[in-house]
């Protein structure tokens, strides 16, 4: 068995040509993707461009394709890859800015849309605290631990053909705060999360669920979510909403 | 406060595809059975299609059948197409396309159904 | 909404890539193929059926020929045609018992439960409608 890893990286220089690169790192210099990354720019090449803060799969900054697949950097263990060709490449469904970097403006542009934070109709101005049981917290506790890494949105299949699809992540948020029992606005996400690009175009893949790092499972929030509109639907169809 | 949004249909559109998959388990389970194990006479399936269609009930059964199937396959061929990144408005003038396509459809397999029903086995 | 970024497309057929992919993935994709292939068969069944009016004896002839022969290789084609509509059916009974809520936490065992159940009455469909057109066992 060799003593090096083989990384092959999908490298994009500033004039836009694309390119692949092979650099070899010795297997007992690194354990995860990311210290190979770091290795690779620190001994071989500084121009190497990647993303990454927290190391350790909070931030949500170091997803990439690895071994054809999206995934965190910091919490890819190279040996659980079980190779020692590693290709990696920026992350799907996103423009490319340098090498391994992508723009994710768009990912929270559409996250945005979906009215991340709580509302309620009295505008906040209650007299006492808004009371949540355990049993309530755990409805949308799992659906909270979103990193915003965006690993969601490079496996979807549904995002690789239509860019606008507002995508799994954004509406698993959307989820996360109508299951919230403090708030009360459902109604008001209901264009967005019901319209066009909205929970009709997931077809339940699952790819999602299959790479969230965090076990978030956006493919059961949409489900969810998608009954959730049907009753708001119905109830509008009927004169209430 | 936030505005209320308009209301989308989204959803009750996926919902009426998967009730309209579920009538078509019956719908197809008992054509399949009638036609492929239970018809009668293996090759004369001329006699067999008109003896069936001069019973009222199995004319209607099948024109619901018609109607049924061609809207689950073209409602289904509008979720593909609208998964693609063509404008929204190419997408509405596809939408409205198949939905033209779909009353040609049931109208023609109307009138096959009636002028079939009316017609009798050469003895 | 968000502007669309040529590079962020994977392509139209982006769905159907599904080497690499969780069975989800493979459940969806195979169940928009079988989708297409069902509606192309729906309207070439329709202009078959149009024959009857033509009468018994070309009506009668069609079959025979798609049936007995020359043309008797469409079988093969009618049973690929049943694979996919059994598929298509199995797979469909388990997203729309989603659609009703049930079966959300257990939907990979769903999926291999019907799709086992559904080739299980493929082949029982095989066998009889074999029997059917006059071939014994």
């Amino acid at each position: 068995m060799a003593d090096e890893y083989e990384f092959e990286i999908k490298r994009k220089d500033e004039s836009g040509k694309v390119y692949y690169s092979t650099y070899k790192v010795p297997k007992d210099k690194i354990s995860t993707v990311l210290e190979g990354l770091l290795y690779i720019k620190e001994n071989l090449d500084q121009s190497l461009s990647f993303r990454y803060s927290c190391r350790m799969e909070i931030c949500g900054s170091c997803g990439m394709e690895i071994d054809g697949k999206p995934r965190m950097a910091c919490s890819t263990i190279v040996e659980d890859l079980k190779k020692d060709h590693i290709k990696i490449e920026p992350l799907k469904h996103y423009k490319v800015i340098r090498d391994l970097v992508v723009d994710i403006d768009p990912f929270f542009d559409k996250y945005r849309e979906v009215k991340p934070y709580i509302i309620r109709d009295d505008d906040g101005k209650y007299d006492k605290e808004l009371p949540q049981t355990p049993e309530q917290f755990h409805e949308y506790a799992n659906f909270a631990m979103c990193i915003k890494c965006g690993l969601c949105m490079a496996a979807c299949p549904i995002e690789g053909s239509d860019p606008n699809y507002l995508g799994p992540a954004p509406l698993a948020a959307a989820w996360r705060y109508i299951a919230d029992n403090r708030d009360q606005g459902a109604k008001y996400r209901v264009e967005v999360v019901d319209g066009e690009e909205g929970t009709s175009r997931c077809h339940f893949a699952g790819e999602c669920t299959e790479v969230c790092p965090k076990g978030v499972d956006p493919s059961f929030a949409i489900q969810k979510l998608r009954r959730t509109a049907l009753k708001i639907e119905i109830a509008s169809i009927f004169g209430g909403r | 406060m936030a505005e209320k949004e308009k209301m989308k249909y989204g959803s009750l559109n996926r919902f009426v595809q998967a009730v309209t998959g579920l009538f078509l388990l019956f719908f197809l389970g008992v054509h399949l059975y009638v036609a492929h194990i239970d018809f009668g006479h293996p090759v004369a399936f001329f006699s067999s299609v008109i003896n069936q269609l001069h019973n009222p009930w199995w004319l209607g059964f099948f024109l619901i059948f018609v109607y049924i199937i061609t809207y689950h396959g073209v409602n289904g061929l509008n979720h593909i197409i609208a998964d693609t990144s063509i404008s929204e408005k190419a997408k509405r003038n596809i939408g409205i396309a198949l939905m033209v396509i779909y009353v040609i459809t049931i109208i023609y397999g109307t009138i096959l159904a009636l002028l079939v029903a009316k017609m009798t086995v050469p003895s | 909404m968000v502007e669309v970024n040529k590079e962020m497309k994977e392509g139209i057929t982006a769905w159907a890539k599904f080497y690499k992919k969780g069975m989800g993935y493979f459940a969806f994709a195979f169940h928009r193929l079988s989708g297409l292939v069902i509606l192309f068969y729906l309207y070439l069944h329709y202009t078959v059926l149009s024959n009857l009016l033509r009468g018994q004896a070309t009506y009668n002839a069609i079959v025979k020929s798609i049936t007995y022969g020359p043309y008797d290789s469409f079988l093969v084609l009618d049973f690929l045609l049943a694979l996919v509509i059994f598929y298509h059916g199995a797979n469909g009974v388990r997203l729309a018992l989603n659609e009703f809520g049930i079966g959300m936490y257990h939907h990979k065992a769903l999926f291999i439960t019907f799709e086992i159940i559904a080739m299980v009455l493929l082949g029982l469909f095989d066998y009889y409608a074999l029997q059917f057109v006059g071939v014994g066992f």
